[in-house]
């Protein structure tokens, strides 16, 4: 026979005020099965936790029932309550009387009848409830992480640094993703690769990092604490473990005249390749698209061709034979750091986005986008430095820059801000500036939006010391005139067209996640928004979490991001990642389904529906070992409760515990066929 | 209101069930078989199955007191027995059922189906009840069947006669079998009034007329089950109105507990239902289940783009989680 406790909170006022609880508790004492009921002012105090807990034993309660406010307040502290004088904690349930009770109705008998009813289901429910085990799951305690840019490369130093192996996959020849691509950060003006090369050589030394360049993710299979990982290692053609990275194959290589994509198409470099100078790791890649051997292959041509980088290798690391890998990986947990991409500005556009093609980009030589003005911009760049505009070499004397190309413009498909142009915006000015004296930097902008410590000063010390122009309003046209670009817009705060001869304009386009990051997304089971970016659990209380427990996020794949913002993202991934692997064990709440096998007919329906992939054929075996029947059979780790299975099954063979259809089906008639 | 859907007047090929998928891979199998007669002749390509082993039981329809009957075929010599001709209705994809233990005790089966059954048997394929392996399928070419069947000769069929299901059907010649016997069949007579037109007709009715038409017809439901015994696609080894605890379905035979039986017989049949009519045949009552069945698949057809066929690779939409679902909210 069940004695249920019931106890009726008043939340002070909240409850109180349109609710009469000792009615409630009053009704409630006299319903079957009831052995215990009173009201307090707050339930959840340490004195009404005290009465829940003296009641439980004084009148050896078999559950409980806490008429208060949601599950998603205070389950847990009843529940623990409940637990700590020695009642199963899945006895313990709440009935929610605020938020579906008291503060959404006003008038007080139809309230109070209303929380009597809603106390009353509950407590039907509970004579149904079954005591439950917490679930315990191995956690393999090595992570991995997606992407070896910045924040993917500080969220594989600081998990290493807590002691757990970590294996970094890179799909590009080296690690440090755009950072190592710009010329100086903002807002302090270092050198971008100062900073960035001795993490980068850190992340590659250290001895609990495994570092897998040129490689990518290709499936990922299981759950929080026990993914599979499969990597696909692409042929790199060239033995990492003999070369010495001397350099002598690229000199030796005749192709000169592929685009460097570090260079972001401005240089060139050869077929075999290293991306830059200080790449991590320095051993260089053969691009089969662009190698005259690769090529003479894929046209069916028998004869061995070219083969120079060969013969120049002394240590004999060149391997044409080398075929992609696929190598497994056991991990813990997933950092997702995959960092972004340009809009590309021109007219033909992916996925429905329409271009620009006003603003002349790919057509006009002088007309660049931001990545690239930072490799004019930087040392190491195609110009060594030298601030000099693709077409012909001259110095530019006047560059436009234009904010907010694709970002911010719902028409373009990108309705969101982009974050850091603004910021590199005034820093391309003021670079430009400390190289060009004379020159003229004109920024045509929609809002300068520079919060972040020393944002603001920066910009201000762009317009007051190096004299960038700024000028409010969209630029509506370039046009080649000449030698020069026409810069056709309006000011907006002096209502007045203008027009601009410049040498070289510089447009500051949105920001994009990764090709192929939807796809990425789909294979760890993450969801992502219209534009790709990966969505967080919580916009704000879990921004470093998923919706897939385990998998984390970092950086600029998630949403705009800076580089301090990448870091700290990196950072606080890693302290999650930490944080999990803390423990021996994961603890889950029993909120699982289960199959009945005995009733299951194994049409796996449940299979194709379960969004989490928790459910497996299961085959039963008679004592010899034959196959007897197959049935559907759920992981209770990957298992989270969604009861889309429950639902779906036919034979109702399925029970998810705490929500059993006994459970849901007293509950109703609770409702529905008590006086 | 909707307009009557003729689920079989719009290219099917447009959709992810249709039968057009599978029907480009399938003429292959026909020839690799090496039959003796693979064109003709059902006797011979029972008799080889059973010969040569592929399989211990033909089943299939024989001669019976009134009219034909499912036969079960064990031996070479026997197979003289079958027939195929406007009398055999029957399904017999339904012994393929794994809850038929009499059936399965007799062996490795082949199976004699229509383009109706062969719908069937992917449903099997689709829900894991079957692996194509262990089943010989046997396609006739078909060309209609009686609406009432139970005749000591084949009838030819007229408009009057014909099953209405088997108007504009779309697998006359069964596609996923190994073997393919019988000629080319012409196309069965249109019948006075399409299941279609006659959902069509309950639909223009007022609710009142409606609800009053459904409960006339469930109180007449005994609760035999039979549509449930009949059903090739009703797998579950024990019901959900079976089930006491709790008790979804009520089991008396009253109206309400009629109405839950009946509504969720053709629910658990949404988008699985492969219109062969068996449960309106069996019905000793003679219930219009049709018409529920009808109604269901032109509901799933048009939000789900989704027609039962023959090709069991395409999950139903009920039973199918996909991560590029259109629905945002279910990601």
């Amino acid at each position: 026979m069940a004695r249920i406790g019931v106890f009726v909170c008043h939340c002070g006022e909240n409850i109180g005020r349109t609710v009469d609880c000792a009615a409630v508790a009053e009704t409630l004492a006299g319903h079957p099965g009831v052995a215990h009921a009173e009201d307090y002012k707050y339930m959840c105090s340490d004195p009404g936790q005290a009465l829940i807990k003296r009641a439980i034993i004084d009148k050896r309660l078999t559950g409980v029932v806490v008429a208060a406010c949601s599950p998603h307040m205070h389950e847990k502290t009843f529940r623990r309550a409940a637990s700590q004088a020695g009642l199963n904690p899945f006895m313990c349930e709440m009935a929610n009387i605020r938020e579906h009770c008291s503060w959404i109705h006003e008038d007080r008998d139809a309230a109070t009848a209303k929380a009597i009813d809603t106390a009353r289901t509950i407590v039907e429910k509970v004579k149904h409830n079954e005591p439950l085990q917490t679930i315990h799951i191995p956690v393999t305690k090595r992570a991995l992480v997606i992407g070896g840019g910045i924040a993917g490369i500080q969220a594989a130093l600081d998990i290493a640094d807590g002691g757990h192996e970590v294996v970094l996959v890179e799909k590009d020849p080296s690690i440090g993703g755009h950072m190592a691509q710009l010329s100086e950060t903002f807002p302090t003006l270092d050198c971008s690769q100062c900073i960035l090369t001795p993490r980068m050589v850190e992340a590659y030394q250290h001895p609990n990092i495994k570092l897998m360049t040129w490689s990518e993710v290709e499936a990922v299979d299981g759950y929080i604490g026990n993914f599979t990982v499969t990597v696909r290692k692409k042929a790199r053609s060239v033995d990492a473990d003999v070369c010495n990275g001397c350099g002598d194959c690229l000199a030796a290589c005749p192709n000169r005249r592929t685009p460097s994509e570090f260079d972001a198409g401005l240089g060139t470099r050869s077929a075999i390749y290293v991306p830059f100078p200080q790449a991590v790791p320095n051993t260089p890649v053969i691009d089969r698209a662009n190698c005259g051997r690769f090529k003479a292959i894929a046209k069916g041509i028998k004869k061995e061709v070219c083969g120079k980088c060969a013969e120049a290798c002394l240590k004999g690391a060149i391997d044409f034979t080398q075929q992609d890998e696929l190598v497994t990986e056991e991990v813990g947990a997933i950092v997702v750091a995959t960092g972004y991409q340009l809009y590309s500005i021109g007219r033909a556009q992916p996925e429905g986005l329409t271009g620009y093609g006003e603003y002349g980009y790919g057509e006009i030589p002088d007309v660049i986008d931001g990545l690239q003005f930072e490799r004019l911009a930087s040392a190491s760049g195609p110009t060594a430095g030298e601030l000099r505009r693709p077409s012909d070499g001259k110095v530019p004397q006047t560059v436009v820059f234009v904010h907010c190309v694709g970002s911010r413009d719902p028409e373009k498909g990108m309705a969101y801000c982009s974050k850091i142009c603004c910021m590199y915006n005034a820093k391309h000015a003021m670079l430009y500036r400390h190289k060009v004296h004379d020159g003229r930097a004109v920024l045509f902008y929609m809002d300068v939006r520079a919060a972040g410590k020393g944002y603001d000063e920066f910009t201000r010390r762009a317009v007051e010391e190096d004299g960038a122009e700024y000028l409010r309003g969209r630029v509506s046209r370039l046009y080649r005139d000449g030698d020069v670009i026409k810069v056709v817009g309006y000011d907006t705060l002096a209502h007045e067209p203008v027009e601009i001869d410049a040498d070289m304009v510089v447009l500051a386009t949105a920001i994009r996640p990764q090709p192929g990051i939807k796809q990425l997304a789909q294979t760890l089971s993450v969801s992502y928004d219209e534009h790709g970016f990966i969505n967080e659990a919580h916009p704000k209380l879990r921004p470093v979490e998923t919706n897939t427990a385990g998998v984390y996020v970092a950086g600029a794949c998630q949403a705009p991001r800076d580089i301090p913002d990448s870091v700290a993202m990196a950072s606080a991934a890693a302290a999650k990642v930490l944080g999990l692997f803390s423990v021996a064990e994961l603890e889950r709440e029993p909120a699982v389904a289960a199959v009945n096998e005995t009733t299951c007919v194994g049409c796996l329906t449940c299979q194709r529906v379960c969004p989490y992939g928790a459910v497996e054929a299961k085959e039963i075996r008679d004592r010899d070992g034959n196959v007897v029947r197959t049935v559907a059979s759920i992981n209770p780790g990957v298992c989270q409760g969604c009861g889309t299975c429950q639902a779906v099954c036919m034979s109702k063979s399925i029970e998810l515990a705490t929500f059993t259809d006994a459970e849901m089906y007293s509950e109703i008639e609770a409702l529905a066929f008590w006086p | 209101m909707t307009e009557p859907h003729d689920l079989t007047t719009e290219a099917p090929e447009a959709t992810t069930g249709a039968p057009g998928a599978a029907r480009e891979a399938a003429p292959d199998r026909y020839p690799e078989t090496g039959a003796p007669d693979e064109t003709g002749d059902l006797h011979g390509v029972a008799r080889h199955v059973l010969a040569k082993g592929e399989a211990d039981v033909v089943i299939g329809w024989e001669e019976g007191r009134r009219g034909v009957r499912p036969a079960f075929v064990t031996t070479p010599d026997d197979v003289e027995r079958l027939v195929f001709d406007t009398r055999c209705v029957h399904n017999l994809a339904t012994y393929l059922n794994p809850r038929r233990r009499q059936v399965a005790a007799l062996g490795r089966p082949a199976v004699v189906i229509k383009g109706c059954d062969a719908k069937a048997v992917a449903g099997l394929l689709r829900e894991a009840q079957l692996s194509r392996d262990q089943v010989v399928l046997i396609g006739v070419r078909c060309g209609g069947v009686l609406e009432v069947a139970e005749l000591d000769e084949p009838a030819d069929l007229t408009p009057e006669t014909v099953s209405p299901r088997c108007y504009r059907c779309d697998n006359r010649e069964p596609h996923l079998v190994d073997y393919l016997v019988g000629d080319p069949q012409a196309e069965p007579p249109r019948p006075p009034k399409t299941v279609d037109e006659r959902v069509a007709e309950l639909e223009d009715a007022p609710v009142a007329e409606r609800w009053h038409f459904w409960v006339e017809e469930f109180s007449r439901c005994v609760r035999c089950y039979a549509c449930r015994e009949v059903c090739p696609l009703c797998i579950c080894e024990r019901c959900v109105a079976d089930k006491s605890v709790p008790q979804w379905i009520d089991a008396a035979s009253h109206p309400r507990g009629n109405l839950s039986w009946n509504l969720t017989r053709a629910l658990h049949l949404a988008g699985r239902c492969v219109e062969c009519g068996e449960c309106e045949r069996a019905c000793p009552s003679g219930l219009p289940l049709m018409l529920l069945n009808r109604k269901l698949a032109q509901a799933v057809r048009q939000r789900f783009d989704y027609v039962a066929g023959d090709d069991p690779e395409v999950p139903a939409p009920v039973g199918d989680y996909r991560l590029d679902d259109a629905e945002e909210f279910i990601r």
